[in-house]
């Protein structure tokens, strides 16, 4: 029989359906719940679909992946806590948005973004899965540690006002990442003794206190009655015309990003959505935009850490490497199924690829559906008094931390994250910095040392696909750097030229005045 | 006559820039009660700071035991140079906290009054919640009171807020993650 047919048949047993019904559900929930990752999801869920028939458990188990997906932009959004590491850029502009009375459009656009992204992902998975993924297998250290450099790069672009501070905040998170094991020798590091330090720093409870906790008591710190514009104001949901098309190139471009990230094992969809948000700000007609509420900076920054799904899967499935966490915990499973992922799966089994390909589909298409349907809901929460939603945030930052690694530990992890979180950001140190230097250090240095081992700094000249990404990295660099001093010196001339026209009373003060005060309406907004 | 024609015209235009000059002065004032004010001594404080915890590190760094003394690149060789270089960042931020204005903090609202209290008062009712959650090995106990007092310190009163929504919000919790998603809490 044709494997298409074979494979689309085997979706119509009503237990892959059920399973499926119930994948999404959960998927869902555990994305909207700052903490609770698909990996956790996935991981606790693999226990109870070992028993079912590989089709029927990998419904099970994709479609949590999916769900997951769509929720954790919902309080991104909301409360500018990701769900999970992947929607970390969609705070950037989701939140701004959201305090401008425009939750309800940056909802809808995440998810329609979100689906589309995943969907074209899925295109290249089903026709390209070999050739792609067998271009990622040739990387070696080099190459894996230009690429971590390009990604440290993003650190740059995304920390705000002070480039020196932003780069320090990058160091400190990967001074962070080096506390533990030595990724190398067995050698401890800065662990002084302590069972909670003695691996590494957990992730989720640091990204969790530098973004959720900070932000709550940041939110204490500076709560008071009277607002300017307090998240509460919906505003209309659907995008008109003239958004919609805004939506189109960062759409486009992320959607790409996202694939090839997603490809690269290890690189997930936080890494994505970091680049993808700020390549989008580069080609943008509006870069002054992002990080205070952009359509294109939701859209770019979304697809690109949703997209990461196909490419993700077809590392996962094409080569038997995973491609991100989630996929490292469902390759277990499919091993216990005696399914060995790799080249040999798309010979041997190829209804299963084809039955996987559909679940992806069906899943995200059910999500999109219900994400959009669920948040009319859901998002009555931001009519919640304050102390009832810092109390409620605060529990579940607990619970969600705790459920990471069932130690209490690991909370006290997060609480002293999220004091750190808070000095850094009253003191104007950003936030992101650190969580990528956390993500990508153990990868850095690992590699770079393997690297200068292997072949010296020469190496880096003589492979060229780590040259290539290198000299991407410094034009990078080299292209912020210059873009900041230029905005710099343009704020200044405006400034100077607008408090010397004041002090010259006449006809022309009154457009100057006006000039002034456009220059203050973003900040008043802000 | 040129005169009495340009006297009004000129009056009007002082007038304008009167207004304006008002209004701008009214924006500025309405701006900085919402944003934090910039400040050079925080600045400083930032930089001398951020420039001891990296000699802090450097030297941490340097002393980590190594099973092998093998030099080179060892566990000591990464980390010190990340404290090499903040050292280096750092020297140049404390340079610019004294030779340039101080970075603007509109990003940032004002510490409101009672900010310090309820902030303060959630971490120490935190790190209670903690120990006692640790200490008897119960949940849903101290996550009740931590609540009912949470909701306290913010300001809330009525039995409703202080009694009924720390027990339901509780009882929901252990149900979803113990019971449904097999957390041990």
């Amino acid at each position: 029989m044709n494997p298409v047919i074979q494979g689309l048949e085997a979706l119509v047993d009503p237990t892959v359906l059920l399973g499926m019904a119930l994948g999404i559900g959960i998927g869902m929930l555990v994305g909207t719940f700052p903490g609770v990752t698909a990996a956790m999801a996935v991981a606790l869920a693999s226990g109870f679909t070992l028993t079912l028939a590989p089709v029927e458990g990998l419904a099970v188990l994709l479609s949590i992946y999916v769900g997951a997906n769509f929720g954790d932009r919902v309080p991104a959004i909301l409360i500018n806590t990701p769900g999970t590491p992947a929607a970390i850029s969609t705070t950037f502009d989701g939140y701004p948005m959201a305090k401008q009375g425009k939750a309800g459009l940056a909802l809808v656009i995440s998810g329609l973004a979100t689906a589309v992204a995943i969907l074209l992902s899925m295109v290249v998975f089903a026709v390209a899965a070999v050739p792609i993924a067998s271009f990622a297998l040739n990387f070696g250290p080099f190459e894996f540690f230009a690429l971590v450099v390009f990604g440290l790069t993003i650190m740059i672009s995304i920390s705000s006002k002070s480039l020196v501070k932003g780069i320090l905040a990058g160091l400190f998170g990967l001074f962070l990442a080096t506390v533990g094991h030595d990724p190398i020798t067995p050698d401890a590091r800065f662990t002084f003794g302590l069972d909670v330090l003695a691996d590494k720093l957990d992730f989720i409870a640091v990204i969790i206190g530098l973004f959720g906790i900070a932000e709550l008591f940041d939110q204490m710190l500076s709560h008071s009655k009277t607002k300017l514009k307090p998240v509460s104001s919906l505003g209309r949901w659907w995008p008109n015309k003239s958004e919609y098309r805004q939506m189109g190139k960062p759409l486009a471009l992320g959607s790409t990003i996202g694939t090839i990230v997603g490809i690269v094992p290890a690189a997930g969809g936080d890494i994505a959505g970091l680049i993808g948000w700020d390549r989008a700000k580069r080609i943008s007609k509006h870069p002054e935009k992002f990080g205070k509420g952009s359509i294109e900076g939701v859209v770019a920054a979304d697809a690109a850490s949703a997209s990461t799904l196909g490419g993700a899967l077809t590392t996962t499935l094409a080569l038997g490497i995973p491609g991100d966490s989630v996929l490292a915990v469902m390759l277990g499973s499919m091993i216990i199924w005696g399914l060995q992922p790799g080249p040999q799966l798309f010979v041997s089994n190829p209804d299963l690829v084809v039955s996987i390909t559909a679940i992806m589909v069906i899943a995200t298409l059910v999500s999109l559906a219900l994400n959009l349907v669920r948040m009319r809901g859901l998002v009555k929460v931001l009519d919640l008094p304050a102390h009832f939603l810092w109390a409620s945030i605060l529990v579940f930052c607990v619970i969600g931390t705790y459920a990471t690694t069932n130690n209490i530990s690991t909370v006290v992890v997060m609480l002293v994250a999220g004091v750190v979180g808070v000095v850094m950001k009253r003191t104007g140190f950003p936030a992101g910095p650190v969580v990528l230097g956390l993500l990508l250090g153990p990868l850095a240095e690992a590699n770079l040392r393997r690297a200068m081992l292997i072949d010296g700094p020469s190496g880096f000249l003589t492979n060229p696909i780590a040259a290539i990404i290198l000299t991407l990295a410094i034009l990078a660099f080299i292209g912020t750097l210059v873009g900041r001093i230029r905005q710099n010196r343009r704020s200044a001339t405006v400034l100077a030229e607008a408090a010397r026209e004041l002090n010259t009373p006449g006809a022309e003060t009154t457009s100057t005045m006006n000039d002034a005060r456009t220059v203050r309406t973003p900040q008043k907004e802000d | 006559m040129s005169t009495a024609v340009e006297t009004p015209a000129h009056s009007v235009a002082e007038r304008l820039a009167e207004e304006d000059l008002r209004e701008a002065h009214q924006d500025s004032d309405e701006v900085a009660r919402h944003h934090a004010a910039p400040s050079r001594i925080l600045e400083r404080a930032v930089a001398t700071s951020v420039l001891g915890l990296s000699i802090l590190g450097y030297f941490g760094a340097r002393s980590v035991p190594v099973a092998n003394e093998t030099g080179g690149l060892d566990p000591r060789w990464w980390p010190a140079n990340i404290c090499l270089v903040a050292i280096a960042l750092s020297a140049i931020l404390l340079v610019v906290s004294f030779r340039s204005p101080p970075f603007d903090r509109d990003d940032l609202e004002p510490i409101s009054e009672g900010g310090w209290f309820r902030l303060f008062s959630t971490l120490l009712l935190s790190t209670a919640f903690v120990v006692a959650w640790n200490l008897t090995g119960n949940f849903v106990v101290p996550c009740a009171l931590l609540l009912a007092t949470l909701v306290w310190v913010y300001g809330a009163r009525g039995w409703k807020t202080l009694a009924l929504f720390p027990v339901v919000t509780s009882g929901c919790i252990y149900l979803l993650f113990h019971t449904l998603l097999k957390v041990p809490l």
